[in-house]
C-alpha cells in the first residue's frame, strides 16, 4: 500500500518531466546530418513525383554505385512546390564528396540501376571555391553540416549518364 | 504417471459403470458476492473430476449426471475467495447449494483455464499467469479487449501486436508469438498467423486469461511466446438484453505547428445483444457498429460486427455450444507519418499527426469471421472427452497509391481429447488436433499449411517430495507440418512444471520448462510484394524453418502480508532458435528483404507484482525487466528489435458505493533497437500513459468515463507510427 502510494506521485513527475515526441525544426538541434536551403527553378515538370536530397561518401563512378551507395538508401523528399524550400538529411558523422536533389518521375522504385530511368540530378552543392566543381561537406560528430544551400534547376535535369557510367564495372 | 496411464486406460475400457449411471442427480444454484451481486463466470465444480461448469450472466449454474452422496462442491472467480460446501445428493433427486464469496483482491488466480486446458480450483498454475476480470473490462470502458489485455504486467502492444515478456516483438502483422484462443478454439489468422482484437465483439466477452510463458506443450504452434484466451459470456436462463452506447472526443495536437485539422476528431458507436434460455438450451444475439474520425490524419475507421452463441444440452452429460461472430471493417490506412517534404510540414523535419503523400490514399476493408462448435460429454465423474471444429476465415483488400492487394484465408480446425481423473488429486489429458490453413492472394499467392498433433499431459501430487499440496505436471506435444502437401516436418514440445505451497497461507513456489515452436506463416513463407515503408521488393522464402525455443520460469508467490499486500514474481529465461527476422540481402537485381530464419536469440528477465488492498482502495503495481540479446553469426550480439528493457505498470481503483475511480498508468523505456533501422525514421520515446477512469451504476444502467492518455503524451511504438492522443470516451449501458 505505501510503495504503490509513493509510486504514483514519482511516475506522475517523471512523466510530467517530459520525454514524448516534440516539435523540430527542420535544421534543429537534434539532427546529425545536413540541412540548409533549396531554391527552386524553372517549370516544374507534370510528371513529377518527388523531389529528394542524397549524398555519397566518394563520387559514384557507375549506375550500380549510383543506387547501391546512396545516403540515405532510402530517401525522403523536399517540398518543391515553393520557390524555395528547408531541408535536412540525416547522416552518419563523415565527409561526404557530393550532397545532391534527384528530381523523380511518377514510377515505383526498384532500388536498382533501371531506376535511373527515373532520376534526375536536379542541382548539387557546389565548392564556394570553384563552383563548377561539387562541393565537400563534413558531418560532424553529434550534430549538423548547416548552410548546405544549393539550386534546382527543374528546366536542366540531367540523366545519370553525364555523371556516371550506366554499364557493369 | 505410469499408474494414471494405465488407470486412464482401464477407465477408458469400461466407460460408464452401470451403477454410477442409476444413481445421479442435479446440482444447481447461484453464485453471489457479498453484496448480493451475480457473479458471472465462475467456475463451480467437484474439484479433481469431470463435474464442472460456469455461472452464466445470473450467476446461475447447473450440474448434471453427479453421483449421489456427499458432494464437496467448490466455486471460485477472479477478485473473490474461492469457497467449497458440502451437499447431499441423493441419486435421482437435484439439490440446490448457493454460494456467497467473499471480495478479495489479494487472491491470484483462483480459477484458471489456460495452463492446463483443464479448470483449476485454486491450485497454483505452473507457469505465469494472468487474468483480465469482468470487472476490468467493464471499468476500463474497452472497444476490444486487446486495450484491456494491454494494462496487464508484462504485456505490451505494439501496433496490435502483443508481447508477452517481450516475445513477438514488431513483425509488421507477418505473425504472432501469441496464441489467441476464443472459448479454447485457436484463432491466428490462416494467412498471416497474427490476431484480429476486433473478431469478438467486447460487450460478448467475459475474461481473458494469459498464459505468460511456452505453452506449445498442450497448444503447438504460435504458442512459443504464451497464450491469451479469451472466454465468451454463458447464455443465461430467461430473456435478456443488453444495450451499449459510447461516445468520445479526440483532443488536439499538443504543439500548434501540428495542427492538421479544425474541428475535434470524433468516434461513437453501439451494440445490442439479446438473449433467451432455459435450463437446456440458449442462444444470444449481439450486433453493433461504430465509427471513429482517427486522432491523426487520414485514420478514420468503420466497423460494425455480429456475434452470436447457442447452448444446448442434449443430455444430462452432453452438452453442445455452437458460436460465431463476424465483423467488417473498412479504414484508412496511415501508413507512416509524414516527414519533411511529403506534406505540409510547416517547417518541421516531420508531422507525426500528418500522413505523407504516399500514404493518404490507401484504405483496407477487412472482413473477418468464424463458426465454432464443440461438444463434452461427461461418461463418468472420472472421465468425459471434448470435440471441436472450428472456421475461421479472413478476407482484407490494401487498396495502395499505385497498386492494390487482397488475401482470401482459411483455418479449419479440429480437436479431440480426453480427460481421466484416476483419482481426486491426479488427472491425465490425452488429445489430437488437426488444422488446415489456406490462402488465395496476389501477395502471399495461393497455398495451404496442414498441422497434425497429438498431445497428453499428466497432472498429480508430489505426495513423496514435499507437503500440503505440491502438484507436478508434465507433457508434450508433437506436430507434423505439410506446406502444399509436401513432406512432414515433426516438432516435439515437451513441457515438466510443478507448484509447491509454502505454508498454509497461500505461498507457493512454482517452476516450470518447456519447449515451444511456431510454424512460420503462409504469408512469411511467400510474400512477395514491395514494402511501401521502406520502397523494397519483399520476396519469398518457401524454405524456412519452425522457430523453437527452450523457455524456464521460477516464480513464486506469497501470503498476504498484514491482510494488505501480496506480491507475486518469476525469473524468465528463453533460448530460442532460428528466429525468423527480416533480413537485407543484395542480389544482382539489387537489395531486397526476405524473412530469413537467421537469429538466436536469449530473452531473460524478472516480473513482479505488488498487490495491495486496504478498505476501499486496490492498486497493483508491477514491474518487468527485459535483457534480451540477438545473435547472429557474422554480426556482433545485439539487443532484440522493440524490447523495452523496463516496463512499470500501476493501478489504482477507489469504491464509492455505486461509483468506481480509477487509474492506470504503463510506463516503457526507449526500446535500444529497431528493425531495418537506417532504412525508417529511428525515432522513438519512452512511453508514459495515464488513464483515468469513473464508472457509476444504478439499476440496470451504468455509465463509464475513460480518459484515455489523461496527460496527452506524444509518443510513438513502432518507426513512424504515432500512438493515440488523449481520448475522452462516455459509454451507457443498460442490461435487462
Amino acid at each position: 500500500m505505501r510503495s504503490g502510494s509513493l509510486a504514483w506521485p514519482l511516475l506522475l513527475a517523471a512523466t510530467a518531466c517530459g520525454g514524448g515526441l516534440q516539435p523540430e525544426p527542420i535544421c534543429g538541434a537534434s539532427l546529425i546530418g545536413v540541412c540548409g536551403t533549396i531554391r527552386f527553378r524553372g517549370t516544374i515538370p507534370d510528371s513529377t513525383d518527388n523531389v529528394f536530397v542524397a549524398a555519397y561518401a566518394s563520387f559514384p563512378l557507375t549506375c550500380t554505385e549510383l543506387i547501391a551507395n546512396r545516403q540515405p538508401f532510402i530517401p525522403g523528399s523536399v517540398s518543391y512546390t515553393d520557390s524555395v524550400a528547408d531541408y535536412s538529411v540525416a547522416l552518419q558523422p563523415r565527409t561526404y564528396a557530393w550532397v545532391l536533389a534527384v528530381w523523380k518521375k511518377v514510377g515505383t522504385l526498384t532500388l536498382t540501376p533501371a531506376d535511373t530511368a527515373l532520376l534526375r540530378v536536379a542541382g548539387y552543392y557546389r565548392n564556394p571555391a570553384d563552383s563548377t566543381q561539387p562541393g565537400v561537406v563534413t558531418v560532424p560528430d553529434g550534430s549538423a553540416a548547416s548552410d548546405i544551400d544549393f539550386r534546382v534547376e527543374f528546366d536542366s535535369l540531367r540523366p545519370a549518364t553525364d555523371f556516371v557510367t550506366c554499364t557493369a564495372r | 504417471m505410469h499408474r494414471a496411464l494405465a488407470t486412464l486406460v482401464c477407465i477408458g475400457a469400461s466407460i460408464a459403470p452401470l451403477g454410477w449411471v442409476a444413481a445421479q442427480g442435479v446440482l444447481r444454484g447461484t453464485v453471489r458476492s457479498a453484496s448480493g451481486t451475480s457473479i458471472s463466470g465462475a467456475m463451480v465444480g467437484i474439484a479433481g473430476s469431470t463435474l464442472y461448469t460456469q455461472t452464466d450472466g445470473d450467476g446461475r449454474y447447473r450440474l448434471s449426471a453427479v453421483p449421489s452422496g456427499e458432494i464437496r462442491l467448490r466455486a471460485a472467480a477472479i477478485g473473490y475467495s474461492p469457497a467449497a460446501t458440502v451437499v447431499t445428493l441423493a441419486g435421482g433427486d437435484s439439490a440446490t447449494a448457493d454460494f456467497t464469496l467473499e471480495p478479495s483482491p489479494l487472491e491470484l488466480t483462483p480459477v484458471d483455464v489456460v495452463s492446463t486446458k483443464l479448470p483449476q480450483f485454486g491450485d497454483h498454475p505452473a507457469t505465469s499467469v494472468a487474468q483480465v476480470s469482468p470487472d476490468e473490462i467493464d471499468r476500463r470502458a474497452v472497444n476490444t479487449i486487446d486495450e484491456a489485455v494491454d494494462k496487464e504486467p508484462g504485456i505490451q502492444f505494439l501496433n496490435g501486436q502483443i508481447n508477452i515478456r517481450g516475445s513477438t516483438g514488431y513483425v509488421q502483422g507477418l505473425n504472432s508469438r501469441v496464441l489467441f484462443l476464443v472459448d479454447g478454439v485457436p484463432m491466428n489468422q490462416g494467412d498471416r498467423g497474427g490476431i484480429n482484437w476486433d473478431l469478438v465483439p467486447v460487450d460478448h466477452i467475459e475474461r481473458a486469461d494469459i498464459l505468460k510463458g511456452a505453452g506449445s506443450s498442450l497448444y503447438g504452434s504460435a504458442a512459443l511466446g504464451g497464450v491469451v484466451n479469451v472466454t465468451t459470456r454463458d447464455v443465461p436462463a430467461g430473456l435478456h438484453a443488453r444495450v451499449r452506447l459510447t461516445g468520445g472526443i479526440f483532443t488536439d495536437p499538443p504543439h500548434p505547428v501540428w495542427g492538421f485539422r479544425d474541428k475535434p476528431g470524433l468516434q461513437g458507436g453501439g451494440d445490442g445483444m439479446i438473449s433467451y434460455g432455459t435450463e437446456i438450451f440458449g442462444a444470444s444475439v449481439t450486433g453493433g457498429a461504430r465509427h471513429s474520425d482517427g486522432y491523426r490524419e487520414h485514420d478514420s475507421q468503420n466497423h460494425w460486427q455480429m456475434a452470436a452463441k447457442s447452448r444446448w444440452q442434449t443430455s444430462p452429460k452432453t452438452r453442445v455450444d455452437v458460436s460465431g461472430a463476424w465483423a467488417d471493417d473498412r479504414y484508412d490506412t496511415p501508413l507512416s507519418w509524414c516527414t519533411q517534404g511529403e506534406c505540409d510540414d510547416m517547417g518541421q523535419a516531420y508531422q507525426p499527426f500528418k500522413v505523407d503523400t504516399g500514404g493518404r490514399a490507401p484504405w483496407t476493408h477487412s472482413r473477418k469471421g468464424y463458426v465454432a462448435a464443440q461438444a463434452r460429454t461427461v461418461v463418468s465423474e472420472r472421465f468425459a472427452w471434448h470435440a471441436r471444429a472450428s472456421w475461421f476465415r479472413t478476407d482484407f483488400f490494401d487498396q495502395r497509391r499505385d497498386t492494390s492487394e487482397f488475401g482470401i484465408s482459411n483455418r479449419f480446425g479440429a480437436e479431440v481429447r480426453v480427460e481421466a481423473h484416476p483419482d481426486s488429486t491426479r488427472s491425465v489429458l490425452v488429445g489430437g488436433e488437426a488444422t488446415f490453413s489456406d490462402v488465395t492472394s496476389d501477395v502471399f499467392q495461393n497455398h495451404s499449411q496442414s498441422e497434425y498433433s497429438a498431445y497428453a499431459e499428466v497432472e498429480q501430487p508430489l505426495s513423496r517430495l514435499a507437503r500440503g499440496s505440491a502438484r507436478l505436471k508434465a507433457g508434450a506435444r508433437i506436430d507434423f507440418l505439410a506446406v502444399d502437401g509436401g513432406s512432414l516436418t515433426a516438432v516435439v514440445s515437451p513441457r515438466l512444471g510443478g507448484s509447491f505451497p509454502v505454508g498454509s497461507h497461500g505461498a507457493a513456489v512454482r517452476a516450470s520448462v518447456g519447449r515451444g515452436f511456431r510454424a512460420p506463416s503462409l504469408a512469411e513463407r511467400f510474400v512477395d510484394l514491395v514494402a511501401p515503408e521502406f520502397g523494397l521488393r519483399v520476396v519469398p522464402n518457401p524454405g524456412l524453418r519452425p522457430e523453437t525455443a527452450w523457455s524456464f520460469e521460477l516464480g513464486g508467490r506469497s501470503a498476504p502480508s498484514l491482510g494488505i499486500m501480496r506480491v507475486d514474481g518469476a525469473l524468465f529465461w528463453t533460448e530460442a532458435r532460428d528466429l525468423i527476422e527480416p533480413t537485407l540481402i543484395v542480389t544482382p537485381g539489387g537489395p531486397v528483404i526476405q524473412l530469413q530464419n537467421v537469429a538466436e536469440a536469449r530473452i531473460a528477465g524478472v516480473d513482479a507484482t505488488l498487490l495491495a488492498a486496504i478498505d476501499r482502495l486496490t492498486t497493483s503495481l508491477s514491474y518487468t525487466y527485459l535483457h534480451t540479446q540477438r545473435r547472429v553469426p557474422g554480426s556482433a550480439n545485439a539487443p532484440l528489435a522493440y524490447r523495452p528493457g523496463h516496463q512499470v505498470k500501476l493501478s489504482a481503483d477507489y469504491s464509492l458505493g455505486r461509483a468506481n475511480l480509477g487509474a492506470d498508468f504503463r510506463h516503457a523505456s526507449r526500446p535500444e533497437r529497431i528493425e531495418l533501422e537506417g532504412f525508417v525514421d529511428p525515432r522513438r520515446v519512452p512511453m508514459n500513459v495515464l488513464d483515468l477512469r469513473a464508472q457509476w451504476t444504478r439499476g440496470p444502467l451504468e455509465l463509464r468515463l475513460l480518459l484515455a492518455n489523461a496527460l496527452n503524451y506524444v509518443y510513438n511504438l513502432v518507426p513512424q507510427t504515432l500512438a493515440p492522443v488523449r481520448t475522452t470516451t462516455l459509454t451507457a449501458v443498460w442490461s435487462h
